[in-house]
């Protein structure tokens, strides 16, 4: 308790120094809370009044919820490989901690304890107001959320033992000094496939069931009985709260969940103590004194901007914290394109309303993918930023360069799937030779809003690239980069409709289609130098050691 | 030539300098010393244009750190206490990148020079993260000399390195002022700031409270025959007293 009260202490100390990111981040999480509370208990209230399944209401509700936490404990289950890494035996204040005169299953109890709270906290925020939701729509009783609070962190300490555990394993399976990549590639690879397998399962298709048959797939979906599952465990131990009760599953949870821990930390510590993790160590030196010089593709990059983007993409490659976003990337990318190629429409012109609304959905992809490979690059300097800032390179050549590594990548997912989708969707040739050109343009402007404001927010110290979006920069980023989708949508939603009266034969040769054509690159092109250089004027203001 | 003049540094109220003017010139080797919350990293911060002043100019060859501070930094070799390097790249990449960086002609040849002279040739092709703080340190004095700076400042450059290499440093400081070249450096080690030091700045609660040689500082503290150390902490009984 000590050690977790002097952790608890730095954490608070660490937040109250930046009390403007606190607020930021106590309402960003208190709206989107709010939402998910209102979208439950409207939810639930909804399946209770259907008229068609009165009686199976309360088994469709439970299985609905045993679905959101299979889902979210899947979630725990991968980040903790890669988290319990770093916390678990990576931690800078291991050393320190286990040179105190307190037993070593202590110290890994507590690293445990932090790789809960790294892992589980955002799934447990995302489901307590879903256990709200439910409580206000079936008017629980005050020891409902108590009772269900317990069953679901019980939950989520499951998936967080049973991947330290996984890691602890690959610790001795993995070659040395690569176990982070190789967590970081099973994570990925995992949750890529079970999205794509939970896509190939084509959810829309229920829109195309008749009333009787929607029913029987209900019927059925609420006798499915996967009892040896957690998640079901704790959606049945939150009915029993509803109830007022502690029921045996939350009992068989929370016994489950102690006993696992305590094995866990048990396990670390002494795997830790007889030098079990070798994947830890550094693979063995080499010691090669030739004198090897740049790669072929390195001589290709010329000048300080070539120089800067040869070594961020040697970084890249070379970081599993960077290279796994582009697995995701990839998965992304199939995910959807197998969600396209499966919708079926027969009409022409709907063919290019439906390809007009998807190029409006890939900019909105991009700016979340942008988040993820564009927002955070100036940031990944971290510590090492002090190079570029002693160096004879002006902030925007430093801004120029992350804006060109990052583009490749966005170039070839928007510029892809734009073209992608006028293939699969069969869309007319006037709406098909947009399509690229739409990609491209939200690609070019996602990644340079996404670099240019990331530039002007940095966060140099952020333990994990995860955290650098969590700020005013990342919120305006986002606007931005979601209006520029609407505004293309806009700009499409006229060729469509010439489209959908059959008028839009040769559309880009009008002065109409040259000016919406002409609009959609200029704006491009000006949101995009206008944030490149509105992140290299404030970064070239930033100060190294700014107390 | 480092010119600093004027300087001041505020956080707030706080002041961390506070009107600080001095010269290095070249061919000099300035020691800046202080006691903790002195100063001297928040001038050192300002010379090397990690940070803006308050108020007051920091030129570095002739060129104003923030009006021209590309052609400043083209001049300038930094090698900070603590050495965050890229851990991902090797030593070699991180050194041609630095040499792209400062437009260095036969980059290759002169990376070998360096790696030699520090004894890391058999460790150029490994990632930097496996390598030792010392073996770092030796790495950002390397990445700080390969393109020959005019001037080149140093934070405290003995952390982390072993009996050899720092006697190493120590003669390297001395060759490259004897080159001509401007060198300032802080630490904390005053028998290396008596070894190599031409001049000495004392700086205390961010103002100089003295500077000149070892004779002058001696007459300055009224401290006869005393070495650096006694010098420096008779200096700042005088000041707190």
């Amino acid at each position: 308790m000590l050690l977790l009260g002097l952790r608890g202490r730095a954490a608070l100390n660490s937040a109250l120094r930046s009390p403007a990111r606190l607020v930021f981040a106590a309402a960003f999480l208190g709206l989107t809370g709010w939402g998910i509370f209102e979208l439950a208990s409207a939810g639930t209230r909804l399946v209770d009044d259907f008229p068609a399944i009165d009686t199976i209401a309360d088994a469709v509700l439970q299985r609905s919820l045993e679905g959101l936490f299979l889902i979210l404990m899947a979630g725990v289950a991968f980040t903790s490989i890669t988290g319990s890494i770093t916390t678990l035996y990576g931690s800078n204040d291991l050393p320190f901690l286990l040179a105190q005169p307190v037993a070593a299953w202590r110290v890994f109890g507590l690293k445990l304890t932090e790789t809960y709270i790294t892992t589980a906290f955002l799934p447990a925020f995302l489901t307590v107001p879903v256990l709200l939701g439910i409580g206000a729509a079936r008017d629980a009783s005050l020891a409902y959320l108590p009772i269900a609070l317990a069953a679901v962190l019980a939950l989520y300490a499951i998936p967080v033992a049973a991947g330290s555990l996984f890691a602890l394993v690959l610790m001795r399976i993995a070659p040395a000094g690569r176990v982070k990549e190789v967590a970081t590639a099973l994570s990925v690879l995992l949750a890529a496939g079970l999205v794509l397998g939970l896509r190939l399962l084509r959810p829309e298709q229920l829109v195309a069931l008749s009333a009787e048959e929607f029913e029987q797939l209900l019927g059925g979906f609420a006798a499915l009985q996967l009892g040896w599952l957690p998640s079901t465990w704790a959606a049945s131990g939150v009915w029993a709260a509803l109830e007022g009760r502690i029921g045996p599953m939350t009992m068989l949870l929370m016994v489950a969940a102690l006993l696992l821990l305590a094995l866990t930390a048990w396990l670390a510590a002494t795997a830790y103590q007889a030098g079990w993790v070798r994947s830890l160590d550094t693979a063995r030196l080499r010691l090669d004194p030739t004198p090897r010089g740049a790669a072929w593709w390195e001589r290709l990059l010329s000048g300080r901007t070539g120089a800067l983007i040869a070594k961020d993409t040697r970084l890249l490659l070379r970081d599993p914290g960077q290279w796994s976003q582009l697995l995701v990337l990839a998965a992304l990318a199939g995910v959807y394109l197998v969600g396209v190629g499966s919708i079926d429409v027969p009409l022409r012109q709907f063919q290019d309303v439906l390809g007009a609304l998807n190029l409006v959905f890939i900019g909105f992809m991009l700016a979340g993918v942008g988040m993820r490979l564009a927002f955070p690059l100036v940031s990944l300097e971290g510590e090492g930023y002090w190079i570029l800032q002693t160096a004879p390179v002006t902030s925007s050549q430093v801004v120029r360069a992350k804006f060109l590594h990052a583009l490749p990548p966005l170039l070839l997912l928007g510029g892809g799937l734009g073209l992608a989708i006028a293939l699969l969707v069969d869309m007319s040739p006037a709406l098909a030779f947009v399509a690229p050109v739409a990609g491209i343009c939200s690609a070019i402007a996602t990644t340079a809003l996404g670099v240019g404001l990331g530039a002007a927010h940095p966060r140099f110290s952020a333990s994990n690239p995860n955290e650098i979006p969590l700020s005013a920069g990342g919120l305006a980023y986002m606007a931005l980069a979601f209006g520029h989708a609407v505004l293309q949508m806009l700009l499409l939603v006229i060729p469509s409709q010439r489209s959908l009266l059959g008028r839009a034969g040769s559309y880009w040769s009008t002065p109409e289609g040259m000016l919406v054509l002409g609009v959609m690159l200029v704006t491009t092109v000006v949101i995009s130098l206008a944030a490149l250089a509105y992140g290299s004027s404030r970064l070239a203001r930033f100060e190294q050691g700014t107390p | 030539m480092i010119e600093v003049e004027g300087l001041v540094k505020r956080y707030g109220r706080v002041s961390a300098v506070d009107g600080v003017t001095f010269t290095v010139e070249p061919g000099e080797l300035l020691a800046l010393l202080g006691p903790n919350g002195a100063g001297k990293s928040t001038t050192i911060r300002a010379i090397t244009g990690l940070l803006r002043p308050t108020a007051g100019t920091v030129r570095v060859a002739g060129h104003d750190v923030l009006a021209a501070s590309v052609a400043a930094k083209a001049s300038l070799g930094y090698v900070p206490d603590r050495p965050y390097l890229y851990g991902k790249l090797t030593p070699r990449e991180l050194l041609r990148f630095i040499a792209r960086l400062h437009g260095v002609q036969d980059a290759a040849g002169r990376i070998s020079h360096w790696l030699e002279l520090f004894s890391l040739t058999d460790f150029g092709n490994e990632l930097i993260e496996v390598l030792s703080h010392g073996m770092r340190q030796k790495l950002a004095f390397t990445a700080a000399l390969l393109h020959e700076p005019q001037v080149l400042v140093v934070d405290e450059p003995m952390v982390g390195l072993d009996p050899r290499a720092a006697r190493q440093v120590r003669q390297l400081l001395r060759e490259y002022a004897a080159k001509g070249r401007t060198v300032l450096l802080t630490t904390h080690s005053l028998e290396v700031a008596e070894e190599v030091a031409h001049r000495v700045i004392v700086l205390d609660r961010g103002r100089i409270l003295a500077q000149g040689d070892l004779a002058s500082l001696r007459e300055r503290a009224g401290v006869a025959d005393a070495g650096l150390e006694e010098v420096f902490i008779r200096l700042l009984e005088q000041q707190e007293a």
